[in-house]
């Protein structure tokens, strides 16, 4: 792990400003779901699923496809509205009306980016704080702060998405998350797209980025070592339910379902047949 | 710059407000009614009345609707039309005092017969007839080696060859359908014996053919007459006097070398008309190239305002259609509907609604414009990656900017390319708006299919066919311009 040395340059943004007023320690979890369930059809993509987030921590969710994982992330942003249960944002429930501002403050990236194909990198990143009313030059000046944060090339800002590398797609991504400094981030996947040597170096660059931006972290990942190398808590999910919430520790030393072991067995024995 | 687009419009719209007081009058696509037309124009000029001519409106159900809706004040008619297509509950046989009654509830009065009876005959070569024998219809009976040709319409109807076959007991075997036109041909060259024609046909002479004789009264009568609006006899008690004193004064053979001299010999219904009346023909006095610029500008005004208005509508109706699913579907399947409808019927629809003119040729374009644009909006908005409008929705932005910003920038070069269709093929289309009267390049190629004349056909085919190139070239461009870079680009892996 060798790249530290980069965020040596980068200038920390302000800490997020508190948002609720704590009323009870039920304010410090960023997010909370209480016995949330979705099905498609005849698939429960959640069952009964009940978890904490709380601000700051860092979490990454595991499991394989179809596992729930990508929906749970979708739920807390209101992209789908769960059958039963209830969302809770910084110690409220979620309401229809807030979904907009809470998108707001809340960075979502997804595998390949889900950048938008008819702009620049920089129309990319000014859709929302254009409509919000920055001036050209905050964005541009907070566009080129997050290049910096995340090793864009410079020049990268006027290129068209198609003309950027996997690489350099995911950076944009992350960085059209940052872009109003929000207090949490949900990452899908974010590194599913990309070959071994590229996926390797991001997944040091957004560990760094984490830990210096200290925000509550959410990823999604089929790959339990890209899940222990970003997060200490784990949380595997199989047929929409939670089945270990714990530390790598916890899954490997007490696993609490035989199929936690096969997990956690079959990508170890991948991660480990190639030092 | 502004300015001169104004007054571009103004220019294209002015035309239709100018609407002139004067009188009226329509005639169907065929020769012997814009004969009739024209002398009937050229009578009430004598008389002194501001008239207007429509030629070549169409076919019956456009020139009746048209009349009855006051967009028309006058045109000819024949008594057998009355009493078969249009009129219901009136017996076959009634005569003009019997229609008149039954017209008048409806605000239409009728002349007396013209003084010619054109209806259905069966003719056969004079020398081919001499030789047989033949002169009355009931004389077929015994020659059942002879060959029918007859026009598609007169095979289909129940008034034409079923019922002949059954009140003449005609044994035929040998009976098919033909284009009128060719039909004449086949007779000259043998190919059929018989055919079917309408008494006044100016090539009867032409092809020395003998009618025969409707010994057993089985074609109904068509004696021609002009049917006007009622109303005229206060608004213009002169032009109904002036159609009044043609009555009796068009034999059969007159009006059957009127229609020669424009059909085989190339004359104007002008001139004929006018050398029938007597008088000096009103030259048109306008060239060839000031006609085809005024054509031009008729034609654009059809495309600009019908195409215009179906990019407002089909656009946001797209959007819809792609938001609300099943709504969507209505949406689409209804467009759809509106593409199935022939053009003519489309037109003949849009008369009660918008007269007879520019302005329902416009709304039947607008309509054959919707379905082309309505789903290719349709296909470019629901074809953007679910991702891709998910992230729109996750940054947090309201729908109308994701719209705005995001989903219609992405579908914008399949929005174009829809337009691009609609606009090609309003282009076509546009020349059938010449049947109702909405000029245009149609109006040649109208006159030209009458009047078999290829050159005139062309002088409307060719100018449609380069303005759809100019058309098809432009939307290219625009496309090139308004489709983003980004959108153009191959994506590197």
């Amino acid at each position: 792990m060798t790249v530290r040395w980069a965020y040596a340059r980068f200038k920390p943004p302000p800490p997020p400003r508190p948002r609720m007023p704590s009323i009870s320690n039920a304010a410090s979890e960023a997010f909370e779901l209480r016995g949330v369930s979705k099905r498609y059809g005849n698939i429960a993509a959640l069952s009964e699923v009940s978890l904490r987030f709380p601000a700051g921590s860092k979490t990454a969710l595991i499991g394989s496809s179809g596992s729930g994982k990508s929906t749970l992330l979708r739920v807390l942003l209101g992209l789908e509205w769960p059958d039963l249960g209830e969302i809770r944002v910084d110690g409220a429930a979620l309401e229809r009306t807030q979904v907009l501002a809470l998108r707001r403050r809340v960075g979502y990236v997804i595998q390949e980016g889900g950048l938008f194909p008819h702009l620049t990198v920089l129309g990319n990143l000014a859709l929302l704080p254009h409509h919000l009313g920055w001036s050209r030059e905050r964005i541009r000046q907070r566009a080129e702060e997050l290049a910096a944060l995340t090793h864009l090339p410079p020049g990268a800002l006027e290129r068209y998405p198609a003309e950027l590398s996997g690489g350099q797609r995911q950076r944009v991504a992350l960085m059209r998350g940052l872009m109003l400094d929000p207090g949490a981030l949900l990452l899908d996947e974010p590194l599913g797209a990309l070959d071994p040597i590229v996926r390797h170096e991001l997944q040091d660059e957004l560990r760094a980025i984490f830990d210096q931006l200290g925000k509550t972290v959410i990823v999604v990942t089929h790959d339990i070592a890209e899940a222990a190398w970003f997060a200490d808590r784990l949380v595997l999910m199989r047929n929409g339910k939670v089945v270990q919430d714990g530390r790598l520790d916890d899954l490997l030393q007490r696993p609490a379902d035989p199929f936690v072991t096969r997990f956690v067995g079959a990508q170890r024995t991948l991660q480990g047949a190639s030092p | 710059m502004k300015r001169r687009w104004l007054a571009m419009a103004a220019m294209l719209l002015l035309p239709m407000w100018t609407h002139a007081a004067p009188v009226r009058l329509g005639s169907k696509q065929f020769t012997e009614s814009v004969i009739l037309g024209e002398v009937a124009r050229l009578a009430a000029r004598q008389a002194g009345v501001q008239t207007v001519h429509q030629r070549e409106l169409g076919g019956t159900a456009i020139l009746w609707s048209a009349l009855q809706h006051g967009d028309i004040d006058a045109y000819p008619e024949y008594t057998g039309t009355l009493t078969h297509e249009l009129l219901k509950n009136v017996p076959p046989e009634a005569d003009i005092p019997k229609l008149r009654a039954v017209l008048k509830p409806l605000g239409i009065g009728i002349t007396d017969s013209l003084g010619f009876n054109d209806t259905y005959a069966i003719g056969m070569r004079a020398d081919r007839a001499a030789q047989l024998g033949i002169k009355r219809l009931s004389d077929l009976v015994s020659h059942t080696q002879l060959r029918f040709g007859f026009s598609n319409e007169f095979m289909a109807r129940s008034d034409g060859w079923p019922g002949l076959r059954q009140r003449y007991g005609l044994p035929q075997m040998q009976v098919r359908g033909l284009d009128h036109v060719l039909s004449y041909h086949a007779l000259a060259s043998d190919a059929v014996d018989a055919i079917d024609l309408y008494s006044t046909d100016a090539e009867i002479p032409y092809y020395h053919l003998r009618t025969l004789d409707d010994d057993r009264h089985y074609f109904p009568h068509y004696d021609a007459v002009y049917v006007y609006r009622l109303d005229l006899e206060q608004r213009s008690p002169a032009f109904v006097d002036s159609l009044k004193k043609l009555t009796g004064r068009i034999g059969a053979d007159a009006m059957r070398q009127m229609n020669a001299m424009v059909k085989l010999h190339g004359e104007k219904e002008t001139v004929v008309a006018a050398g029938f009346l007597g008088v000096q023909p009103d030259g048109d006095g306008v060239g060839r190239w000031t006609r085809l610029w005024l054509r031009t500008l008729e034609h654009l005004r059809l495309v600009l305002i019908s195409l215009t208005a179906a990019v407002l509508i089909a656009i946001p109706l797209g959007v819809f259609a792609a938001r609300a699913k099943r709504l969507g579907h209505l949406v689409m399947a209804l467009s759809g509907v509106l593409q199935t409808i022939p053009s003519l019927a489309m037109f003949v629809f849009m008369i009660p609604f918008f007269g007879i003119g520019t302005w329902p040729a416009i709304a039947a374009l607008f309509l054959y414009s919707l379905l082309p644009i309505v789903r290719n909006t349709y296909a470019g908005l629901t074809g953007i990656p679910p991702d891709l409008r998910e992230s729109a929705a996750a940054l947090g932005l309201p729908r109308g900017v994701r719209l705005r910003r995001v989903e219609l920038p992405m579908a914008m070069r399949a929005i174009l390319a829809g337009i691009k269709t609609a606009a090609v093929i309003n282009v076509g289309t546009a020349t059938l708006g010449a049947l109702i009267g909405a000029g245009g390049y149609g109006q040649p190629i109208v006159t030209g299919i009458r009047l078999d004349d290829t050159g005139l056909i062309l002088e409307g085919a060719i100018p449609a066919a380069c303005m759809a190139l100019v058309v098809q070239g432009l939307f290219e461009g625009v496309e090139r311009w308004l489709t983003p870079r980004g959108m153009r680009l191959e994506a590197r892996q």
